[in-house]
């Protein structure tokens, strides 16, 4: 029970921290605050949508009656041709119109025989309003995928007319800055551990019996129950905030669990490869700001040009707020963000393993 | 838990550490070169010697923090090479660098590395108490120790090696860096600590070693090149004495035959420093009186182990 003697000292060296509970607890509670207030509020968050089946056909029919009509957020309507739509957006009666494009259906119908085709949605909306757009693409796009199960590619027309409209952001970028709490993860791991070694303090304790996998597993367990008390920390905030929760609360928490599994893991990396809290820490923060942006947690990252999106989705974050957005504001189950959790789990298990393996090799002089 | 089978290789009952040609190598610097050790059990044996002379890298290599890059050691009979946990389970190690949990009280640092060596809640707070009450921090037991002073530190360093009672003690400058009364209060309980168990030393204060040491070893740039006690090593210093005298009125004429009678004589500002293998002290203050000089005081310096320092290493013993 060595380990656990470990974690407890590891525990109370952080919760009796106020600098390091500020950052792991206050910073990305703040963050939630302010886009809480900026953009919350109990306006109707409901979005006038147009919608423009070209195709006519079963699919399309089904994908504009029952999957786009099943979005509480969007309020559907349909128009027969683009002239009355594009009237409606300029006046501001629509936030946006979607043109389901002759030959739709069969293209997803291909698609789910296995297919390789483009499937085009085309979305015109107002571009003034970046928050609208946002949102709406980004919600679009979900829908498409969940129907599809595929990439679908939106082409997008901007009309540059003013609408105003009030939205509750919030329950779009709750699950974001959840994220964003957990890659501060990154930093408080890395210091945890390099600030043991750099002080001595791990010389100190190889020379009792503990054994190597001791620390480890005195480390782990203590950010992982950080990890935990972070994620329901903000679960419950973002709750207070008005984040409208749908789907299932453990599935969310697993997505979750599993993005702060891996700032462990990166954290437990740079630790391994630093000498100092002053090598490391900067360190962790020029890496999680950056992909923190890039992932997602302020703004959604459609919007992002398709080469910066692929960076972000080689890492586990954007993944993790597709797949916890999904599952707290959509209520999709885990068949609709298999792919992402799955990707997910491959990482933790992945950084946590070459964490370990690193780690250890530190220890050795 | 750590048998591994291995038995204790050599069991020499007289004593608790032995190095065989222990050395260690860092780049091109060979900090540790091939010292030969002897420890005997109940004994208190400090490694002396200025900083950089290979110290700690040698207590390092011995409580397992270091591989040797060859020799090697055994810590009553176990090979620190091939059973380094069985050793972590036998020393107590104060590091030269206070190394403590800032956040957490006494207490629970003494917990910590208590439990850590297998001993159960109750005996950890037991021995725990006793140990606060004997070096002063009965008080202060629940605060944090990053409010605490650096002798306070120190102190629970030490008590920190001592919680689970090793039969090895490895003390690395125990008193670097404090004021004159906490080294004093240091000193006072190591004392108490001798003859109970083993205990191995290093310091590059000399009062240090001398107050304290049963033995000493002198190391510089990675060897032991002087070794006894305190005494032996002064007397291994009797093969020159000085005297030092403190005068008026010291005329050239005396200075003249002084020279012609000693080997070394210096004066300066009505002080004469004479040093030879033997020196008669009547015969040079009669000589002074006879010359006209007025002797204020005259003594013949008893070696110190700064002398024994300077004679071996040809350097001075830097504090």
């Amino acid at each position: 029970m060595r380990f656990w003697e470990l974690c407890r000292r590891n525990l109370k060296e952080t919760y009796r921290d106020p600098l390091a509970l500020g950052f792991l607890l206050v910073f990305p509670l703040l963050f939630m605050l302010l886009f809480g207030l900026a953009f919350g509020g109990d306006t109707a968050s409901t979005f006038p949508i147009g919608v423009i089946d070209n195709d006519h056909s079963q699919i399309s029919q089904a994908f504009a009656d029952e999957k786009l009509a099943e979005v509480p957020v969007f309020e559907l309507s349909t128009y027969d041709d683009t002239t009355d739509a594009e009237k409606d957006l300029k006046f501001g009666e629509l936030s946006a119109y979607i043109t389901i494009p002759r030959g739709f259906g069969q293209q997803v119908a291909q698609k789910w025989q296995g297919e390789e085709t483009d499937v085009i949605l085309q979305m015109t909306y107002d571009e003034s309003d970046i928050t609208i757009s946002e949102q709406i693409i980004s919600i679009v796009n979900t829908v498409t995928h969940s129907f599809a199960r595929i990439e679908v590619p939106v082409t997008v027309n901007a009309n540059p007319i003013h609408i105003e409209t009030e939205i509750t952001f919030i329950d779009f970028m709750g699950p974001g800055i959840i994220i964003f709490g957990l890659l501060i993860l990154i930093p408080t791991s890395a210091r945890v551990m390099v600030r043991d070694k750099e002080k001595g303090f791990l010389s100190r304790l190889l020379t009792t019996p503990a054994r190597p996998l001791d620390f480890l597993s005195g480390y782990s367990l203590c950010l992982v129950a950080i990890a935990i008390a972070q994620i329901i920390l903000f679960m419950a905030a973002a709750y207070g905030f008005g984040v409208d929760i749908v789907g299932s609360l453990w599935l969310a928490f697993l997505v979750f669990f599993l993005a702060g599994l891996s700032s462990i893991g990166i954290g437990m990396v740079v630790a391994s490869l630093s000498k100092s809290e002053n090598q490391a820490e900067p360190l962790c923060w020029l890496f999680a700001m950056p992909l923190a942006m890039l992932s997602g947690c302020w703004f959604s990252i459609q919007l992002l040009p398709s080469y910066l999106r692929d960076i972000a989705s080689a890492f586990p974050y954007a993944h993790a707020i597709e797949a916890s957005r999904g599952v707290l504001i959509r209520g999709v189950g885990m068949e609709g963000i298999g792919t992402d959790f799955l990707f997910l789990v491959g990482w933790a298990v992945g950084i946590f393993i070459i964490g370990t393996f690193l780690f250890r090799r530190s220890m050795r002089s | 838990m750590t048998s591994n089978g291995i038995e204790p290789v050599k069991m020499d009952d007289e004593f608790a550490i032995q190095t065989f040609d222990l050395t260690r190598v860092f780049g091109n610097l060979v900090a540790v070169d091939g010292i030969e050790l002897n420890i005997k059990k109940g004994e208190l044996f400090a490694l002396l010697g200025p900083n950089g002379a290979g110290k700690t890298t040698t207590i390092n290599m011995l409580c397992c923090l270091l591989k040797p890059t060859s020799g090697t050691a055994t810590i009553l009979g176990y090979d620190i090479n091939r059973q380094p946990f069985r050793v972590k389970e036998i020393i107590g190690v104060s590091p030269q660098e206070t190394v403590i949990s800032e956040r957490l009280n006494p207490l629970e640092n003494l917990n910590l590395i208590g439990r850590i060596h297998g001993l159960d809640a109750r005996e950890v707070k037991i021995r725990s108490q006793q140990l606060l009450e004997i070096m002063g921090l009965g008080e202060r037991a629940k605060d944090q120790v990053r409010k605490f002073s650096g002798g306070m530190k120190r102190r629970l360093n030490i008590m920190m090696a001592l919680i689970h009672n090793p039969k090895i003690l490895f003390l690395d400058e125990p008193t670097l860096g404090l004021d004159p009364q906490a080294r004093r209060a240091i000193w006072d309980y190591i004392v108490q600590l001798k003859g109970e168990r083993t205990i191995l030393l290093t310091t590059h204060y000399m009062d240090e070693a001398d107050f304290l040491a049963d033995r000493i070893g002198i190391m510089d740039n990675g060897k032991v090149v002087a070794l006894g006690t305190s005494t032996e090593l002064k007397i291994s210093m009797l093969e020159k004495h000085t005297m030092i005298i403190y005068a008026w009125n010291i005329t050239q004429k005396v200075i003249k035959e002084m020279r012609s009678k000693y080997a070394e004589v210096e004066v300066t500002d009505g002080t004469m420093i004479i040093t030879d293998k033997k020196l008669d002290f009547k015969e040079i203050v009669d000589l002074l009186h006879s010359s006209g000089a007025v002797v204020r005081s005259a003594y013949i310096k008893e070696p110190t182990l700064d002398d024994v320092f300077l004679h071996i290493t040809g350097t001075e013993l830097r504090e």
